[in-house]
């Protein structure tokens, strides 16, 4: 079993100019975790997902790797943390995405897997390596989903 | 030639050893200033030539490393590695950014206080390590320019540590190969360092200071900043703020008590890890020993490790005596003149290379010049100008010192790069500015 078995071929996307605010809405609206941005030939370029919205609400200052070990003492009120928010929320996804590691369409389920447990991400991107067209996306529903209807 | 005293081995090639030597450093030198391959392999790899060629045995290379440099480097890392866990850099940084109301500007003077007094006894790039980040939180949520707090920082981290013999690199090798003391430099440099601060922050506040504006809000959510949430842990506050009161006063008295700053610094670090590690079993405290350990910047020491063999086999050469003959024969035998060389040398030299390769080759050079300018004493003016030129030429430009290069690192990670032309342009004649206050000080206090 290997990677376009497992997919969504027809993952919802967003394009790098949407802004945050319509991709709030979409994670929102659908409960989705990630989703994959792709430009106008359909090639992937990052995922927005729900750790982009929860960076773009706090302080550049304490997501550096070298930064604050501690923020405990930044006493930000939901209002605050609101504000920074909404003034983030016109700007284009594409200052917020991740690259994340992809599968590709052979990628088999074991490696999948893999990349799910050891990135800590429930969805993993299907590229093609070539063309870095996105196949589709599979999320661990997917997974699991195939996992129980196999007979044993 | 002179320098067969270093015990030099048989000389591979039948190279004469002066020049075999001088090849060879100045290919280090060039092959460290590429910055393609690490620094501490280079010099590694250089000392091991040094041997291997036979310009020194092992024997005499191992006496051309400075332990005293060695050992307060490490005690002083380990002692920070520990102390930085408590957040006491964060409570000062927010205390004294709320002394002043939050005002924009004079947050800037608090922070640019707290690099400098920071940087004085301790690394600098470990000061900017744990200062920018707090300056980054306030700059964002009083809704400033960072820029100007973190040129400041650069400024102040390197005039900081200029003032003491642990303040910066070049201070510790120079005390180690001299004999000046911690209040040798604190009694001749402190002063000087006090009013070259001031003087910085002038042009600073002239181009920035004045129009830096927060709204009210803005400086109400700083002021709602808790500082005593920072602290981590207070009872391991407590034990290091004891040892580097201990270990300060070591230094005060060192010559007193008949002691060397590497022996204050390294038994400080082992009564810190003791302190910070009581009540834990075996197991854990070799885990909290290791992650301490850890923190050392080895690729510094096992620089400063292959550096030190490297000068030392130039040295044994001769070489840096014929130098230093032929740079007192240039100024004619006059100490202002050889004094203001080095000064300006050193601070233009160190802000485009590393000071530390810079520093330990003008060691041996300079203690060459004691027989023209009347013995060791007569030094005193050029192992100032050294360490001035040197620790404040770094201010230069964005590779001038390590320092720089981390705050750099910060910016850009936050979103505001700070950019090497952009910088040079303002910050070189400020430098320069500083190294002339500091001849002036030269000339009226010792010329």
């Amino acid at each position: 079993m290997n990677a376009r078995i497992l997919m969504n071929p027809k993952p919802m996307t967003l394009r790098p100019t949407d802004t945050v605010a319509v991709a709030a809405n979409q994670i929102l609206k659908h409960h989705l975790r990630h989703l994959p941005v792709v430009d106008e030939q359909g090639r992937y370029l990052g995922t927005f997902s729900i750790y982009s919205l929860l960076k773009l609400t706090l302080p550049k200052a304490v997501l550096d790797k070298y930064g604050l070990d501690k923020v405990s003492f930044v006493t930000e009120n939901l209002g605050d943390l609101a504000e920074r928010f909404a003034g983030r929320c016109e700007e284009p996804v594409k200052n917020w995405v991740n690259i994340h590691e992809v599968a590709g369409p052979d990628t088999s389920a074991m490696d999948i897997m893999l990349l799910m447990l050891h990135g800590r991400t429930a969805s993993v991107p299907v590229v093609d390596k070539t063309s870095k067209q996105l196949e589709g996306m599979i999320s661990f529903w997917d997974v699991l989903e195939k996992l129980m209807a196999e007979k044993v | 030639m002179h320098g067969s005293e270093a015990g030099t081995a048989s000389l591979l090639f039948g190279l004469n050893p002066m020049w075999a030597a001088a090849i060879l450093f100045l290919i280090t030198y060039v092959v460290i200033m590429s910055e393609k391959i690490n620094r501490a392999i280079v010099s590694l790899l250089a000392a091991g030539l040094m041997i291997v060629l036979g310009i020194l045995n092992q024997e005499a290379a191992i006496q051309g490393i400075d332990f005293n440099t060695i050992g307060l480097l490490i005690g002083m890392m380990v002692i920070v590695a520990i102390t930085r866990q408590s957040g006491v850099f964060q409570f000062m940084a927010i205390w004294s950014a709320k002394k002043v109301n939050a005002r924009p500007w004079g947050i800037l003077v608090m922070i640019s206080l707290v690099t400098a007094v920071t940087s004085a006894f301790l690394d600098n790039v470990t000061t900017v390590l744990l200062v920018v980040p707090v300056t980054l939180l306030i700059t964002e949520e009083l809704k400033v320019d960072p820029y100007p707090y973190l040129f400041a920082m650069i400024f102040s981290s390197n005039i900081g540590g200029t003032a003491t013999l642990i303040g910066d690199p070049p201070n510790i090798m120079i005390g180690s190969a001299t004999g000046l003391t911690f209040n040798d430099f604190v009694h001749h440099l402190a002063p000087l360092i006090v009013v070259i601060m001031a003087m910085v922050l002038i042009p600073i506040y002239l181009i920035w200071g004045r129009r830096l504006r927060a709204t009210p809000e803005a400086r109400e959510r700083v002021m709602r900043f808790n500082e005593r949430e920072a602290i981590t842990d207070y009872r391991l506050l407590k034990y290091c703020l004891s040892v580097i009161a201990l270990v300060i006063t070591g230094f005060v008295f060192a010559k007193a008590l008949d002691l060397e700053a590497a022996t204050v610094a390294m038994t400080g670090a082992a009564l810190l890890l003791l302190l910070a590690n009581l009540g834990r079993d075996a197991e854990h405290q070799s885990e909290h020993v290791l992650d301490s350990f850890k923190e050392v910047e080895w690729i510094t020491i096992f620089f400063f490790v292959g550096l030190f063999i490297v000068v030392h086999g130039v040295d044994s050469t001769g070489l840096l005596r014929l130098l230093a003959e032929k740079m007192v024969n240039m100024t004619g035998g006059n100490l202002t003149a050889t004094t203001m060389v080095i000064l300006w040398a050193s601070a233009v030299l160190s802000a485009i290379v590393d000071n530390i390769p810079f520093v330990a080759t003008m060691i041996p050079l300079i203690k060459a010049m004691a027989p023209t300018f009347g013995g060791e004493q007569g030094l005193l003016p050029l192992w100032l100008a050294l360490s001035l030129g040197a620790c404040l030429g770094g201010n230069g430009t964005l590779i001038g010192a390590s320092a720089n290069l981390v705050v750099a690192g910060f910016a850009e990670r936050a979103g505001q790069p700070i950019r090497f032309f952009r910088y040079t342009l303002l910050a070189f004649p400020i430098m320069l500015l500083s190294i002339a206050i500091g001849m002036g000080y030269l000339y009226w206090r010792y010329l």
